[in-house]
């Protein structure tokens, strides 16, 4: 008795539009059966978690505020994940960002007009994220050595130099009046986005949304997007070809650190206003990854993923302020987990079709 | 006075070892299979929350540890069927693992949040041993599991060397292809040691809420230890012998703040917390480079998915 894939002759339209479907179906049943579990009524619940999210009107303003984070950190996974390269550490890198941008918010954005004390912070949080990733790019490029492990590790010396910035010491980052509470200092209005009316959107949705834009311009139609494809399919036909696999690898790895440090950026800039280790510490950076790999790596459907993630994250704060039913919080993080791992599995089902064998021997397909 | 600050400190780093190293000798089972499992915070949360759900309910150590060690493995076969059935993303499969336990503990631990837990592990002092200075309250005062730990240590070093099951396990990890030829069932291989690593992260997080902090809480209990225990196998470079001292080292570095404040050194707790991932990165940098992998030990195939057919 055995279960082999297979590889389907042909991949049709249906198989590719029904899985992301089926699987958010499928994460749902699952759920649903710890829901009851528990004691809950999961229709009620989904009813819940949907109306928080999407049908109110704060409900998606808030869950648009939660996707700008997630469609930069998704974008970050993306542009390297497609090559065969996988920084997991855009969490880090968004830390980084994040104190590289409440720095500049500081201590330059003071005296120039908004738009240019924004463009200062944004283009600061890019620059941590790169420089974030930039051992791991440079020991993966001419060493060799597992950018899994470095990028990783790299996260979480950067979560608790955010920590000691902020908890552990009297920094440029920590406000002087917060003793009892530390907090980050405030950066000034001029280095913060705009809100759009009463909500807590911000203009960073366009900024990520264009930044969609532009990494997709630069996979499809330039030369280093050229040169990214090659070395991700080929690196031995890249190398043939007189592209430079080093510089293509460490480029890779920059850019997608300066997504991640954006990321920061954008949420110092439009939502913290601040460097917040409480705030930050939600793991958008791993959630991320989730994005990157729900939209199969492709920019576009980043934008969509991170916004149906964004509302279930911020469905579980809305939940909270919801009058009547009590609908627990941390479904949410556990849908959200479901969702990826069926969606995993799906991805897979999509392009295979498992068959089953009762003598184990099957003649090769 | 402080030296006995020192010693406390070292006796407690032993307890802090235990989880930190029973997680990374079942990583280590995982990725000398060829797969790599980032869902070891995960898997020990889930283990930690059913463990205590027993303990609390139950009153039984052992029991809640038995159980919370099976959930642990319940977990981990979702990683193996996602990665060894169908060859799924490893990284992103193992970090769904993560978020699906956090959210899942989170959620069933709702009710027992901060509630005590009553039964404790109970050290066994070994007479006049114990009042060895340093050594005595380091190794012969401790809990049934830092023995147990220990044993599983050596153990699976004589696994791995000199047992036949151990060489198919490491020709899987290497060269799948070749044990395939050879008649190893690769998949099954795959499946059992991804299952056992994650056997032990659930005993790990079961472990952390009987006997370390006896209350539940998601984000105290395993407070990043899942992540540590994947630092620790690089650190140790697959080997478990080298997990065993690394853990303690890094146990050392959780507790050290205690002894270091006593002794008017002032490092701030935060270094004190990146110091596992630092080392590593070091070890990772110094001896990981491509023409020392080898020496290094990380198994040539890890994270890449045996496909029979298509090569």
């Amino acid at each position: 008795m055995s279960f082999r894939l297979e590889r389907r002759l042909e991949v049709h339209w249906w198989n590719q539009a029904l899985t992301p479907v089926l699987s958010i179906l499928a994460a749902l049943a699952f759920g649903a059966v710890f829901l009851l579990f528990e004691g809950f009524n999961p229709f009620t619940v989904y009813k819940a978690l949907f109306e928080a999210s999407f049908t109110s009107k704060f409900g998606i303003t808030d869950s648009l505020t939660v996707a700008v984070p997630l469609i930069l950190t998704g974008l970050a996974a993306a542009v390297v994940f497609r090559m065969g390269l996988f920084n997991i550490g855009a969490e880090g890198q968004l830390y980084l960002g994040a104190i590289f941008a409440a720095w500049a918010g500081i201590a330059i954005a003071d005296n120039l007009p908004t738009v240019l004390g924004v463009t200062v912070v944004l283009i600061a949080g890019a620059i941590g994220g790169a420089l974030w990733a930039l051992p791991a790019a440079y020991f993966k490029a001419y060493f060799g050595t597992s950018e899994i492990i470095s990028t990783l590790m790299l996260t979480f010396i950067a979560l608790f130099l955010m920590r000691y910035l902020i908890f552990g010491s009297h920094s440029y980052w920590r406000d002087p009046e917060s003793a009892t509470f530390p907090q980050g200092r405030k950066i000034p209005e001029t280095a913060r986005f705009e809100l759009w009316g009463n909500t807590r959107l911000h203009w960073g949705l366009l900024v990520a949304i264009a930044i969609a834009a532009a990494v997709w311009v630069l996979i499809k139609y330039t030369s280093i997007g050229y040169d990214m494809n090659v070395v991700g399919s080929a690196p031995e036909s890249a190398r043939y070809a007189g592209i430079s696999v080093r510089r293509t690898i460490m480029l890779a790895i920059l850019l997608s650190g300066a997504l991640g440090g954006l990321a920061g950026a954008t949420e110092v800039a439009g939502r913290s206003f601040s460097l917040d280790p409480n705030g930050l510490e939600l793991g958008l950076g791993f959630t991320g990854i989730v994005v990157a790999s729900l939209a199969r790596y492709n920019p576009w459907a980043v934008i969509l993923v991170a916004t149906f993630l964004g509302g279930l994250r911020n469905a579980g704060v809305a939940l909270q302020s919801l009058p009547g039913e009590r609908v627990p919080v941390e479904v949410s993080l556990m849908l959200q987990g479901a969702i990826l791992l069926f969606a995993i599995g799906g991805e897979v089902f999509a392009r295979y079709s498992l068959s089953y064998s009762r003598s184990g021997k099957v003649v090769a397909a | 006075m402080n030296e006995s600050a020192l010693v406390l400190t070292l006796a407690a780093s032993m307890v802090a070892a235990v989880p930190i190293a029973l997680a990374a000798l079942g990583e280590l089972l995982a990725e000398r299979a060829g797969v790599l499992n980032l869902g070891v915070e995960g898997m020990m949360l889930i283990g930690a929350v059913t463990a205590f759900q027993i303990g609390d309910s139950t009153g039984s150590l052992w029991l809640a540890l038995g159980i919370g060690s099976l959930a642990g493995a319940l977990f981990a076969s979702i990683h193996a069927f996602l990665s060894v059935t169908l060859r799924a993303n490893q990284i992103v499969s193992g970090l769904a693992l993560v978020i699906f336990g956090t959210g899942l503990s989170t959620f069933i631990g709702k009710s027992i949040e901060g509630k005590p837990l009553d039964t404790d592990f109970t050290s066994t002092r070994w007479g006049v041993l114990a009042d060895i200075p340093v050594l005595g309250p380091m190794f012969f005062d401790q809990d049934p599991m830092v023995y147990a730990t220990i044993l599983l240590a050596i153990a699976l070093t004589f696994y791995l060397e000199r047992t036949r099951a151990g060489l198919a396990l490491r020709a899987v990890g290497e060269s799948p292809a070749t044990a395939d030829s050879m008649g190893v069932a690769v998949g099954m291989v795959r499946y059992v040691h991804v299952i056992a690593g994650g056997l032990l992260a659930g005993t790990a997080g079961s472990y952390l809420v009987l006997r370390q902090v006896p209350s539940w809480s998601q984000d105290a209990t395993t407070a990043g230890i899942g992540w540590i225990a994947l630092a620790l196998v690089v650190f140790a470079s697959w080997k478990p012998l080298r997990v065993l001292l690394g853990a303690f080292l890094f146990g050392f570095a959780r507790r050290a703040n205690f002894w270091l404040q006593g002794e008017g050194v002032d490092i701030p707790a935060e270094f004190l917390s990146m110091l596992p991932y630092l080392l590593t990165i070091i070890v990772l940098v110094v001896w990981g480079s491509r023409d020392l992998r080898r020496k290094v030990g990380a198994p040539a195939s890890l994270g890449v998915p045996y496909v029979r057919d298509e090569r």
